[in-house]
């Protein structure tokens, strides 16, 4: 196990490279906006921005860029500065990870509570209202875009904005650190808007899985020996259907840690997500960079504690 | 400066409650429906004030600061030599400088003195002298702040051509208070306005110098307050992670030492703070709702109806927020035929462009090119335009256009040519609906056209700032004065002096000897009257060649809470003016 975890690390690493090959030559060769142009303005002289061109570097050849990047990374952990506000990029990235992971890890949280039992109902009730119900609300929750869903929210419930004031709107997030009470209730709005698309996803794979489960011979089996019914589905249905969905959690988490643009947004949390859009906005490369390395970092972990967690779930992987 | 503006634009506009308001219109003359312009006089002192922006600072440095919110919160922090009064967008006054600009009689000496007593805030904290104003412009030049605007409005000061940051010799400070500045032409008058731009706000050399060696320079980072308001540093005056948080806020906080004494400003409000991230539709909601708020951003269409037509008090419209403009390549075929030009700007209802983005509420049809509040605006026509058919008619004239094709060779009145004019707009309404409408006039006079629709840095970096490219039309452009001098907005948009390979200004690639000369000559008019006449004369020859086709005159909407006097910035796009500006 030691030895495949130590493979996959290091290959997550070339993949790493891959990416900021990657993200460079989207955003370095291929780009949609010149910074220096922005910096500029519409006013400056060819030699104005040519000065500004060079005092961000772009005036040297790409792969004397590139390299500069990846060796600053590699050799002094420096992912630059950004340009716009001189800040390390590192510094902007630190500040924002407690927000997304603070929205990704609640959001989770709903998402797995909420649609492991509507999951498991819908598949041990099928055909029952129950189970219309259930596939019913996981239409609306796949359907509808997360950031729709947020202004609806917040048209409803803020306490600034809404008809019934039950919530902080957006804005209110603080550090939990600075004030837990009010981290965990300006929150709870995007928990659930972020949560809803993924549990109605979670819970409607999980139903079909279940049922596919739940015919299976050793399931038969479980039961003409004698065991509840409850667990029967709980303790042996369950473990199998579940599986897939790990898989699927680990991508699913990973993407998110990168960063939550749209509920970000809409709620106004400061997390990698909105730093991301920022970045390109003002096309702030080092900024890019950084947050796309960190997103990929996610997923390539995420990846790896999945696949470990697979090979536990399910005894066939251990042993192939 | 040009478009885009530097406040998030709309996304999205629900069209039909945009053309609701068409019906609302105000007079031509005012400064629209809602509330109204304001003084600031009598104001209540104390408070907290928030600003909801989705758009982060740009710069901190004076030296670099470009965009409107940028200036907007610069403006209370320091103290330029000459500023705007917030309901005087024309005539400058006296900031830092103790009085008017002393100009020589031939132009090319400025003299400035500049007040006691003013002091810089923490941690510098001493008295303000002509030799900080000197440091702040010549570091200008330095590679590191590479302003610019520098060689643009300083470049005619002796030794500046060569300037790279070092001393400049005609940059004189013969004593603490008085800066005098030796020019090799005789545009004094212009460089007079031109200290209304940030770059003349004093910098501390002794406490700046070891930021502005580093490539780019970091003194953004640690601004050194001159005016009412500073943002809270650490002892060595850093303000990231003190008083600024990039992406996410920034405080302003009193400037201990400034003294009310040496300063008109009232400076009622105790603090500032900048909310930066989120989401425009939801900040206007809180904005209209809440206490103590003002939205930095470009209020959305629903949101301007939402206030227009249930909280009027909350709502400003400024006039002379900038013109919008259709630009016609000049320098390929077809466009290089002026009567195409001019069949094509009397075919375009520009009413209709209007009336897309809110109707008579958002502006006044522009019949050329110098727009309210800019000087020469008058001289040039004022509202009633020039005088050239091919504007007369706002909603179009499809038989003079027809004429003029007529005239260009095309004797049934439709183009017959072979290539497809590249229009390249604005993605997201309302802008792409005004380019569907330019790119529609095209095609109902025949051309063949291909239209693209892109975010804003792409359509001026990759397009139609790039001769190269090869665009035949630009449908969304626009521009915005550096100050009330007619020549920022006229110069580098039509002077084929401007035409450059990359980051082009003249985006029709105006390129006509006599309007050249005719720049030439205005630039060393010497006096405002002088000059408003020598650019208004101007404005029309431009106006009537047909290289861009002037549509709106744009008033921009600002929103803001019941309990907050705002004391709009006219020279400013009507932001709230942070030193004027008190809550009820």
């Amino acid at each position: 196990m030691a030895a495949y975890v130590l493979r996959r690390v290091l290959w997550g690493l070339v993949l790493l490279v891959l990416v900021s090959l990657l993200t460079f030559v989207v955003f370095y060769v291929l780009p949609s906006a010149d910074p220096a142009q922005l910096r500029a303005g519409r006013n400056a002289s060819p030699a104005t921005l040519a000065q500004i061109r060079e005092n961000l570097g772009l005036d040297r050849p790409m792969t004397a860029q590139y390299w500069t990047f990846l060796s600053q990374l590699a050799f002094h952990a420096n992912l630059g500065y950004s340009y716009f506000s001189q800040a390390s990029v590192g510094s902007l990235l630190v500040d924002r990870l407690p927000a997304t992971i603070s929205l990704t890890l609640g959001a989770i949280v709903i998402w797995v509570l909420v649609a492991v039992p509507l999951g498991v109902v819908a598949a041990t009730r099928r055909g029952t209202w129950v189970d219309k119900l259930t596939t019913g609300g996981a239409l609306l929750g796949i359907s509808a875009p997360v950031y729709w869903l947020g202004l609806v929210a917040l048209y409803l419930f803020a306490d600034d904005i809404g008809i019934w004031p039950l919530f902080p709107g957006a804005g209110s997030y603080v550090p939990f650190t600075d004030d837990p009470w009010q981290w965990f209730t300006s929150l709870i709005l995007p928990w659930i808007v972020l949560a809803s698309t993924f549990t109605a996803v979670y819970a409607r794979l999980l139903r079909g899985n279940m049922i596919e489960v739940l015919s299976e011979d050793y399931v038969r089996t479980a039961r003409a020996k004698g065991l509840s019914e409850r667990r029967v589905v709980w303790r042996h249905g369950l473990r199998a259907a579940v599986t897939p969905l790990v898989t699927l959690a680990g991508l699913d988490i990973g993407l998110l840690l990168g960063g939550a643009v749209l509920t970000e947004a809409v709620f106004g949390i400061p997390g990698i997500g909105q730093l991301n859009y920022q970045a390109i906005v003002h096309a702030d490369y080092p900024l890019i960079q950084g947050t796309v390395l960190l997103a990929a970092c996610f997923v390539i972990v995420a990846n790896i504690f999945v696949d470990v967690a697979y090979a536990y779930l399910d005894p066939r992987v251990r042993t192939s | 400066m040009p478009r885009p503006v530097k406040r998030a634009l709309p996304l999205f506009a629900l069209c039909a409650a945009v053309l609701a308001l068409g019906a609302c219109g105000s007079s031509n003359n005012d400064s629209g429906a809602g509330a109204t312009v304001d003084n600031g006089a009598g104001g209540q002192r104390g408070g907290t004030l928030t600003l909801l922006t989705s758009q982060d600072i740009q710069s901190l440095d004076p030296g670099i600061t470009y965009g409107s919110l940028d200036l907007n919160l610069l403006s209370s922090a320091v103290r330029t030599l000459y500023a705007y009064a917030p309901d005087n967008p024309t005539d400058i006054q006296p900031d830092l400088a103790a009085s008017p600009p002393q100009v020589s009689p031939d132009g090319k000496t400025l003299t400035v003195r500049i007040r006691s007593g003013v002091r810089f805030g923490p941690p510098v904290n001493r008295e303000v002298t002509s030799r900080d104003v000197k440091y702040a412009i010549e570091r200008g030049f330095n590679p590191n702040v590479a302003n610019p605007y520098a060689s643009t409005y300083y470049g005619d000061v002796v030794g500046a051509a060569r300037a790279t940051g070092g001393p400049i010799a005609g940059i004189k400070t013969p004593d603490d208070q008085t800066i005098v500045f030796e020019l090799t032409r005789p545009t004094a008058s212009l460089l007079a306005q031109a200290t209304v731009l940030p770059l003349s706000a004093p910098v501390p050399p002794e406490y700046a110098k070891p930021f502005d060696a580093k490539s780019p320079s970091t003194y953004g980072n640690h601004l050194v307050s001159s005016g009412p308001y500073m943002i809270p540093a650490d002892r060595d005056g850093d303000v990231l992670g003190n008083g600024y948080v990039p992406g996410r806020s920034l405080r302003l906080v009193r400037n201990p030492n400034w003294s009310a004494a040496t300063d008109d400003r009232p400076a009622y409000l105790n603090e500032v703070d900048f909310r930066i991230g989120g989401s425009t539709t939801v900040s206007g909601r809180q904005v209209l709702a809440g206490d103590g708020l003002v939205l930095g951003d470009s209020p959305t269409p629903p949101l301007v109806k939402k206030a227009y037509q249930t909280a009027r008090d909350q709502i400003f419209f400024s006039p002379g927020a900038g013109s919008r403009y259709a630009a016609l390549n000049t320098a390929i075929p077809p466009f290089d035929d002026a009567n195409l030009r001019k069949a094509v700007a009397a075919a375009l209802d520009r009413e209709q462009m209007r009336r897309i983005r809110g109707g008579k509420i958002v502006g006044d049809i522009a019949s050329h090119f110098l727009y309210p509040g800019v000087l020469g605006f008058e001289e040039a026509g004022g509202l009633e335009g020039t005088g050239v058919d091919f504007l007369a008619n706002p909603e179009g004239d499809r038989a003079l256009a027809e004429r003029y094709m007529r005239a260009a060779g095309y004797a049934d009145g439709r183009y017959t040519g072979d290539e497809t004019l590249q229009v390249v707009g604005l993605a997201g309404a309302p802008d792409s609906n005004d380019a569907q409408i330019l790119d529609q006039t095209l095609q109902d006079l025949g051309f063949k056209t291909q239209l693209k629709l892109v975010d804003v840095s792409v359509m001026y970096g990759r397009f139609c700032g790039v001769p190269r490219a090869r665009v035949h039309v630009c449908p969304n452009l626009g521009w915005i004065r550096d100050f009330a001098d007619p020549q920022t907005v006229l110069n580098p948009a039509f002077n084929g002096e401007f035409i450059f390979p990359e980051n082009n200004p003249n985006w029709p690639q105006l390129n006509d000897p006599a309007i050249n000369r005719a720049m030439a000559r205005a630039e060393l008019t010497v006096g405002d009257q002088a000059r408003a006449d020598a650019w208004g004369a101007i404005d029309r020859q431009v106006t009537a060649t047909g290289a861009a086709i002037p549509w709106l005159y744009d008033r921009q909407p600002n929103v803001f809470s019941a309990d907050v006097r705002c004391v709009p910035e006219l020279w400013n796009q009507g932001h709230c003016d942070l030193a004027y500006t008190s809550l009820k």
